[in-house]
């Protein structure tokens, strides 16, 4: 059985110092912490877990696109050198309204991170410096990453086949008819 | 009198001295770089996209192209990560191949790091000698997978094949020549008076400072600190085997990434044989998943890592639980790397240091647009 003391240590010491601030703590695995905070609270959240905690390291910043539930999410994941365990602080955005604090000021390379989301998912992040193109060149379209940008559409609207290929078969199909099989439902949508 | 004068030189995309599809806007001062812009955009796929519009199983095919140097970690990541949510066991026989692979990978990751390293430094010959020797590793690749770069072997439930009749004395085999043909490269590369030249108390990294700008991999190792996925967080069974971090050059400059490297090269020989002691003859490699097209997996996220040649590469998988992934994000080492740690390093140095600076930090574009 894994010891997980300080993974329950992490946990009780962020509850107690940030109370109903922080909520859905738990100990995911071994080596693995997740949490979630407000918009308002998590450059205080990140702060303490940097000074205070000794998780020094920034190593990834995630975002997840739930149209559904219109919210994006952020996930911060940091990692203590000496205890060796990831922490997640998950953050809720409003998809309507994306707007995140910038906390380059406590890494350097969360500056990266942010101006690719802020180009990918149209977050904006309050004072972030660094220019508005990273990855695209002239987009003017809906952000890339965002769920309801359809790729396959965009393709289409965009790029036009190369020619040769009037002939092309539906594989799956041709096998079928030859053989007199039955393409399942489910299988359906992925015949051309 | 000092002419305050700067010049704006860009270094690549096309450049022999860039490590790939990648652009450096230089401000130089004489020969002093004063200030360095990252460019990328030259790359993207758009993997991380693709991946939400197929399944499970087809956006393992994709993974691997990530990164083109050292795919393996890419499939590691994306299996366990997988398997992690869905809670899925992997048969221990392929736990030991993964390792193998693995650590094969990092050893042909290294060889052409020889000759990246050496050939920006003015030596060529290392690159060629190096090159070469790494197709014997691509040859054992393409026996065990039928790919010589991109393998699409590890993948979740375990891997895709058995090791061929005879394959672990024939990896025996390469490891032995590798690790004399090792020396070579040392009388010729480490023993130059010029590659010393070239490298020592270039690309300072303050070790402080290292861990707070989010180095990780031999660039932070030769700052002094002794780090490594593979220990900190051991994934498969590398618990199990022998191998030592090293943290004594700490000099934190170009030199010491050199001989962090050089080090590590020899612990994963030493890591191969003892993978191949400790395997199992027999027993299953392949924990079947079910219908790939009707393959869900349960809500929930997973952030895992690998230590790949050139530091901790991360994915973070989401599920929202049907059979396409909501969200893979990918963390490469490079990210971080060759964007804001090469801005801030590159400032002071000699323009002719620029891409001596990038081969010992592992800039890699492929894996900062995926």
């Amino acid at each position: 059985m894994a010891d997980l003391t300080y993974e329950n240590k992490v946990i009780l010491e962020m509850r107690e110092h940030f109370r109903d601030k922080i909520i859905e703590t738990r100990v995911q695995r071994e080596r693995r912490v997740v949490m979630r905070t407000s918009k308002d609270n998590i450059e205080s959240v990140l702060l303490f877990l940097k000074e205070k905690m000794g998780f020094l390291h920034l190593s990834h910043i995630g975002c997840v696109d739930w149209m559904e539930e219109n919210r994006f999410e952020i996930v911060y994941i940091l990692w203590h050198p000496q205890e060796k365990i990831n922490v997640l602080v998950k953050v809720d955005i409003d998809r309507l309204n994306p707007v995140a604090p910038n906390i380059d000021y406590i890494w350097p390379q969360a500056n990266t991170y942010e101006r690719e989301m802020r180009e990918m998912f149209g977050i904006e992040f309050e004072g972030l410096v660094g220019p508005r193109e990273l990855i695209l060149e002239d987009w003017d379209d809906l952000p890339p990453m965002r769920r309801d940008f359809d790729t396959l559409h965009y393709v289409m609207e965009n790029y036009s086949f190369r020619s040769g290929r009037e002939d092309a078969q539906n594989v799956r199909e041709v096998i079928a008819n030859r053989t007199g099989e039955e393409i399942p439902e489910f299988a359906k949508k992925y015949s051309r | 009198m000092r002419n305050e004068k700067t010049t704006t030189i860009y270094l690549g995309p096309q450049h022999p001295g860039i490590t790939g599809n990648m652009m450096v806007k230089l401000e130089i001062q004489g020969d002093t770089v004063v200030k360095a812009e990252t460019h990328i955009g030259y790359l993207h796929r758009g993997f991380e996209k693709l991946m939400e519009r197929r399944n499970w199983l087809q956006s393992f095919t994709i993974v691997c192209r990530i990164c083109v140097p050292e795919p393996d970690p890419n499939e590691e990541n994306y299996a366990r990560g997988v398997e992690e949510i869905e809670g899925r066991e992997v048969p221990e026989k392929a736990r030991w191949i993964r390792m193998l692979v693995l650590e094969l990978a990092r050893i042909q990751a290294y060889l052409l790091w020889y000759g990246g390293q050496s050939g920006s430094a003015g030596l060529y010959t290392i690159g060629q000698w190096s090159v070469g020797d790494r197709n014997y590793v691509l040859d054992l690749f393409e026996e065990l997978t039928g790919g010589r770069v991109y393998h699409m072997y590890i993948w979740p439930g375990g891997v895709r094949r058995d090791l061929p009749k005879g394959f672990k004395s024939r990896v025996a085999k390469v490891m032995d020549y590798i690790e004399k043909r090792l020396d070579d490269y040392d009388r010729v590369m480490f023993d130059n008076a010029v590659f010393q030249k070239r490298t020592q108390g270039i690309g300072y990294i303050p070790p402080e400072k290292a861990i707070e700008w989010g180095v990780v991999g031999p660039p932070l190792r030769a700052a002094g600190i002794a780090s490594d996925v593979r220990k900190d967080d051991p994934y498969e069974f590398y618990d199990q085997v022998d191998f030592v971090v090293p943290d004594m050059y700490n000099t934190s400059d170009v030199w010491a990434r050199a001989l962090v490297r050089r080090f590590e090269i020899r612990q994963s020989i030493n890591i191969v044989r003892q993978i191949l002691d400790k395997m199992p003859d027999k027993g299953p490699v392949w924990n079947k998943i079910p219908n790939p097209h009707k393959w869900r997996i349960p809500r929930g996220e997973a952030y895992v890592k690998t230590e790949s040649a050139r530091g901790e590469f991360g994915y973070y998988v989401v599920s929202d639980g049907s059979e396409h992934p909501r969200r893979i994000h990918v963390r490469g080492p490079a990210y971080v790397h060759g964007i804001t740690l090469l801005e801030k390093i590159l400032v002071g140095q000699n323009i002719a240091d620029v891409s001596v600076i990038m081969n010992s930090l592992g800039t890699c574009p492929p894996e900062m647009e995926r």
